[in-house]
């Protein structure tokens, strides 16, 4: 398995216990409906941790590179375009300026690139897929399988060029979202075809 | 609300839903107690399982006349009609009507020949557990509609078709704007006969099931309604800008401030009147095949939710409508999407607070949306500077509270659930906070516990998520709510 490649779980890896302080009877602890059940700055930190006993699966780092070329891309006519028409109206000193800011989105796009393919992951539970990602707005979706209408693998050019692939869940909530980008194009379709059996064996409709 | 169904399976046929809600709430049900209270004389059943069936014959003329009418606007030079520098005017000589005669007949019998193609090309019946649908003569498409599928059944009866003794039948399915199938147009009596198949024999009964028996539930009093729609924020911020303008023009003689005030008027008309010709004559019944509402002035519509198919609801209180205890009930069925989403998710338009919270347990037997405790978020103004949210969950439902001007409670089931989401934008994640979704398909409802502390909100997500697999194991009977 080259580095980096996801570590797709294995099958019937038990659920997490609940580990959050809400009973599973009532959310409510008898008494006065103070402002929160749990301790200001009590596990703010492991929001979008791995459920417990679980590691996140990792995507593949050439997530990152996708990511990079495509801001390269976006840059390269921005550049052009932007620095001629600059020069022709302000002058040299008008097309530097452009360039420097082209420079320093670029780096910014670089450096977020990176933090943004370490921000995904993804877990198997016995009966849902949690997904987390994002860098300036972080993401966890819990989707059960029982829940997908269906789940396909997209790949655009340049993915395809990489060599990854793009899984996405679809539940008949528009707002659900569940994607899994930059996974290895194996993987990606061995992955699918788990969560469709995972699915089918859990369907129920509506 | 002491008088909430049981916990258990919803009771089956015959029985209805639940125990009879307390003595009447207001005003009286002015119908028969059983029965449709409109319907045609009796006539010998149709039974859809046998034969192949067709639209109604008028079709042919409703689709003539239609074409025709497009044909009359787009033609543009009509005999009859003079334009020159003086206006438009009316030419009514026989001659005049004798050249248009000339013209309409040739256009007349050619639409007749395209209403007939299209009525012939249409048939359906109803095979096995299928609804199936053939249309086209040259290209055929036949469809077939597996009747479990079926989210809600709709007969819908617009003006013209009302004038004729017709009526639409629409049939939603979960799945898009292609999702829909429409019968335009049935005859009466056979589209409610088509209507009361459909929902038998997808709730898994014999096809030749009496229409079952239904149970007034609601009626929106044309008073209520009236002031419901004047009673909002918009409508009485808008009319005060109209009055404003009309005094300004008046005591100004500025004529040009009119015209400013026209646009006012005209959208205070469509925002008031709309909504009140629509939900005119409301009524809401149940039945064993699920919740019956009839509404409509010019379009009369008789929608039929069956059980199991609401997929979450929102009980909205206006400001105004606060002090007089009045909210609407919203609801998300998977088969509403665009336009008609919109124009079809409305429970109850406006009715006393409880009752609207009564129905919300009566489309999720076996709940108590009131019960369920609701824990504010954290109050102070840094960190929600928005107004005031909260949240609660028990075993079956999961409710949030927003807004502070217009309230509004969303509710869905967790075993309706979709997925569940957490998310803390930068500033949120700043102050420690995070929004956790409920996620319904796509609707009216989003519910939604917003400004949690983040430790907390992942606790829920896990509660949430852990709650919706047990309610999916105990309910597994979606498709045939009779058997």
């Amino acid at each position: 398995m080259p580095p980096g490649s996801p570590r797709i779980l294995p099958h019937g890896v038990p659920p997490a216990p609940q580990r959050g302080p809400l009973p599973p009877a009532a959310p409510a602890p008898t008494g006065v409906p103070g402002p929160s059940p749990v301790p200001l700055g009590g596990r703010a930190e492991q929001a979008f941790d791995p459920p417990s006993g679980m590691a996140w699966a990792r995507v593949s780092p050439r997530l990152t590179w996708h990511r990079r070329i495509a801001v390269l891309l976006w840059a390269l006519p921005l550049t052009v375009i932007g620095a001629f028409v600059l020069a022709r109206t302000i002058g040299l000193l008008g097309g530097l300026i452009w360039l420097a800011v082209i420079v320093v989105g670029c780096a910014m796009g670089w450096i977020v690139a990176e933090l943004v393919y370490r921000s995904w992951g993804f877990a198997e539970r016995a009966d849902d897929l949690l997904v987390t990602h994002g860098f300036f707005v972080k993401h966890l979706v819990v989707v059960p399988y029982g829940r997908m209408q269906y789940v396909d693998v997209t790949a655009g050019l340049l993915e395809q060029w990489l060599g990854v692939a793009t899984v996405r869940l679809h539940t008949a909530a528009a707002a659900t979202d569940a994607r899994i980008p930059g996974l290895p194009a194996r993987d990606a379709a061995v992955l699918r075809d788990r969560l469709a059996q995972k699915g089918e064996a859990r369907s129920i409709g509506l | 609300m002491s008088m909430g169904p049981p916990y258990g399976p919803p009771p089956g046929y015959g029985s209805g839903h639940g125990p009879t809600p307390a003595p009447p709430y207001g005003p009286p049900y002015g119908g028969p107690p059983h029965g449709p209270p409109y319907g045609p004389p009796p006539k010998p059943p149709v039974h859809f399982s046998v034969g192949v069936h067709r639209l109604h014959v008028s079709t042919v003329v409703i689709t003539a006349l239609s074409i025709m009418v497009i044909v009359f606007i787009l033609g543009g030079d009509s005999p009859v009609v003079k334009v020159d520098a003086n206006g438009i005017a009316l030419v009514l000589t026989p001659k005049a009507l004798a050249q248009c005669l000339l013209i309409m007949l040739p256009v007349g019998a050619a639409a007749m020949i395209v209403g007939f193609w299209i009525w012939w090309s249409v048939k359906f019946h109803i095979s096995g557990d299928d609804l199936v649908v053939e249309t086209g003569i040259l290209q055929r498409r036949n469809r077939r509609i597996p009747l479990s599928r079926i989210q809600a059944v709709d007969v819908v009866r617009p003006l013209v078709s009302r004038i004729f003794g017709l009526a639409e039948v629409r049939v939603e399915l979960a799945g898009g704007d292609q999702a829909e199938t429409k019968f335009r147009y049935l005859g009466r009596s056979m589209g409610e006969q088509l209507r009361a198949e459909l929902l038998a024999r997808a709730a898994g009964l014999p096809g030749h099931t009496p229409e079952a028996p239904e149970r007034p539930y609601w009626r929106v009093g044309f008073g209520s309604l009236l002031g419901s729609q004047l009673l909002k924020l918009p409508v009485i911020g808008g009319l005060a800008l109209f009055v404003a303008l009309l005094a300004f023009g008046v005591v100004y003689t500025e004529p040009g401030v009119l015209a400013a005030a026209l646009p006012v008027l005209l959208g205070l008309v469509r925002g008031v009147m709309a909504p009140l010709l629509m939900h005119t004559n409301f009524k809401a019944a149940l039945s064993p095949d699920g919740l019956r509402l009839r509404y409509g002035l010019i379009e009369t519509r008789m929608q039929t939710v069956p059980p199991g198919r609401v997929q979450a609801v929102r009980v909205v209180e206006p400001l105004l409508w606060r002090g007089y205890g009045w909210a609407r009930l919203d609801v998300t069925v998977a088969g509403y999407v665009g336009e008609r989403q919109v124009l079809s998710s409305v429970l109850l338009p406006v009715a006393p607070r409880h009752i609207a919270l009564q129905l919300v347990g009566l489309v999720f037997p076996g709940t108590n949306a009131e019960a369920v405790r609701l824990l504010p978020a954290p109050r102070s103004w840094l960190r929600a500077p928005f107004g005031k949210s909260a949240a609660g969950t028990d075993d079956a439902l999961f409710v949030t509270q927003r807004g502070r001007v217009c309230r509004r409670l969303d509710v869905i089931t967790h075993a309706r659930a979709q997925s569940v989401r957490l998310t803390a934008g930068p500033l949120q994640r700043l102050l420690r906070l995070g929004t956790v979704h409920v996620d319904a398909p796509p609707g009216p409802v989003q519910v939604a516990a917003d400004n949690r502390e983040l430790g907390e909100a992942r606790a829920i997500v896990e509660s949430a998520a852990g709650r919706a697999h047990r309610a999916r194991a105990a309910d597994q009977r979606t498709d045939r709510w009779a058997t």
